[in-house]
């Protein structure tokens, strides 16, 4: 049968999502609406190697426009403003009307803007896409003393790579330590020593309580009355799904769309996937909500599997990674349910790395090291996670003997 | 194929089986692997992004990249999975007297 398939979001997910259709769908129209003019593309470059110049924007791009033609996959760049989730039907801003026979939401998640007194809107810079990085990268070529708000991945990335190009940056962080939605602190301290070690400032435990345009730079007033003087400033305290569309329909909305592990939402022959789906993991037997490169494409292949009629249970461990100066941070599964944590390792150079388990069985693990020598564990530990195996712990916080030991075949 | 193209990596006993090392002859950067049924060798740089393959994990028949999870065949270069979607060159390799040697070309 052939149908009218629709993906709402023209990120990740959605040409993961669209390719996997394509290979278990040969017929089926398929038919991608984003809101950027542009291919679907690696957002994870634009705060590192593309703020570094290491990487151009075509350089970006996950295939060209070659392989959607070769694929029969249409792209097209529109503005939806309407869901009739009933009649099957969206309604884009310039009155084109977009008939499906199955819907996937794509639409990912959007950055929270500060809240400030004054009409500073203009002036605090955000970053998620290509174009505001190429704004940020042109603005900062004339400037020197950057603070940053939020001391999140984005946030830190972005300290690195400005430290690399000899910016004198300040991070201030709200809470008590950095990354600390998710990364453990002991892992968050290797890395703001790190941030240290390269010049950069790093505030935590302090709120901004008023920013102030003084000519061209800024006076931002914290709450022990402390002042810092800065001529850019760049927020980056952490985003919300992007549902906005629907807000008034019949979906179900939860920090996001609910879907079930096949990727399906309340409404039939809807389906939603990567940062704005709320997901049912039957894994952990809970709901979460991820923002990750690995998730994005994870779950877009899902997703696309079961819009194909391939019924497919989504049960990917989460696994996320940061890149910073010469570290590399990995996380995989969850590291907030645990009775127990076994460190492995102590020196950066070598890579550390923290296991939480539950039971004697990992649920999650943390590590940063020098490039290259914590991804190999992580990995292992996904494995050793998603076969639920009870590990020897001895070899976990041994840096001299092999994971790979504890995996049974 | 002349025989100067075979280049000494080093005994086969310096690689343990479903692992492998890192080999560097000139400016390249390869890796040489062992697994249950021989020696291989290929590029020692992931097709993704700019990284040594020497610290990922050997599983099977496949190598996976330790920063951002790409899987390559070992014995065929092929692309397995996403973020990796260009091949890694493979290169011949032989054993003579217990020491390996790679093909390069």
């Amino acid at each position: 049968m052939k149908n009218n398939i629709i993906i709402l979001g023209g990120g990740q997910a959605g040409i993961y999502a669209a390719r996997e259709i394509r290979q278990n769908d040969p017929k089926s129209n398929i038919k991608i609406l984003g809101e950027e003019n542009l291919l679907p593309y690696e957002r994870p470059p634009l705060s590192k190697d593309f703020l570094l110049d290491k990487k151009k924007a075509e350089d970006l791009y996950f295939h060209s426009s070659d392989v959607l033609k070769n694929e029969n996959i249409e792209f097209e760049n529109i503005s939806i403003n309407k869901v009739d989730f009933e009649n099957k039907k969206l309604f884009a801003k310039n009155d084109n009307v977009y008939s499906y026979d199955s819907l996937l939401i794509s639409t990912g998640s959007e950055n929270k803007k500060l809240t400030l007194d004054n009409n500073l809107k203009n002036d605090i810079y955000y970053l998620r896409n290509l174009e505001e990085a190429k704004k940020i990268k042109e603005i900062v070529s004339n400037k020197n003393k950057i603070t940053i708000i939020g001391g999140g991945f984005i946030g830190l990335e972005i300290a690195s790579s400005l430290s690399q190009l000899q910016k004198k940056v300040i991070v201030i962080e709200i809470g008590n330590q950095l990354m600390g939605r998710i990364i453990p602190k002991q892992i968050a301290d290797l890395v703001q020593n790190t941030h240290i070690e390269h010049g950069n400032e790093i505030i935590l435990n302090k709120q901004i309580e008023k920013i102030t345009k003084k000519n061209d730079d800024y006076e931002i007033l914290l709450n022990d009355n402390s002042l810092i003087e800065t001529d850019f400033i760049i927020a980056g305290i952490g985003s919300t799904p992007t549902v906005k569309l629907f807000e008034n329909t019949n979906l179900k909305l939860d920090n996001g769309i609910v879907t079930n592990q096949f990727c399906e939402t309340s409404i039939k022959d809807v389906y939603a996937a990567g940062d704005v789906s709320n997901f049912y993991h039957p894994f952990y037997e809970r709901n979460m909500r991820l923002e990750s490169y690995q998730h994005a494409q994870n779950h877009g292949i899902c997703a696309g599997k079961n819009i194909a009629g391939v019924k497919t249970e989504y049960t990917s461990i989460p696994w996320m990674w940061s890149d910073q100066f010469n570290l590399n941070l990995q996380l995989t599964g969850i590291c907030d349910e645990y009775d127990e944590i076994i460190e492995r390792g102590n020196d950066i150079n070598n890579g550390v790395i923290y296991f939480f388990l539950k039971n004697n069985k990992i649920r999650g693990a943390c590590g940063v090291g020098v490039i290259g020598k914590v991804g190999r564990d992580i990995r292992i530990t996904s494995k050793l996670t998603e076969k639920d195996t009870i590990v020897d712990k001895q070899i976990l916080s041994d840096q001299n003997l092999k994971l790979n030991k504890l995996i049974q075949k | 194929m002349s025989e100067e193209n075979w280049i000494e990596v080093g005994s086969t006993d310096s690689i343990e089986e479903e692992d492998l090392i890192r080999f560097d002859h000139q400016d390249k950067t390869f890796c040489v692997y062992k697994l249950t049924d021989g020696f291989y060798a290929t590029d020692g740089i992931c097709t993704h992004e700019a990284v040594h393959l020497e610290d990922g994990l050997v599983m099977d028949d496949e190598i996976e990249c330790p920063m951002h999870q790409g899987i390559f065949n070992i014995k065929s270069g092929e692309a397995l999975s996403p973020p990796a979607c260009e091949d890694l060159k493979t290169y011949p390799v032989k054993v003579d007297n217990d020491k390996i040697f790679i093909k390069i070309d």
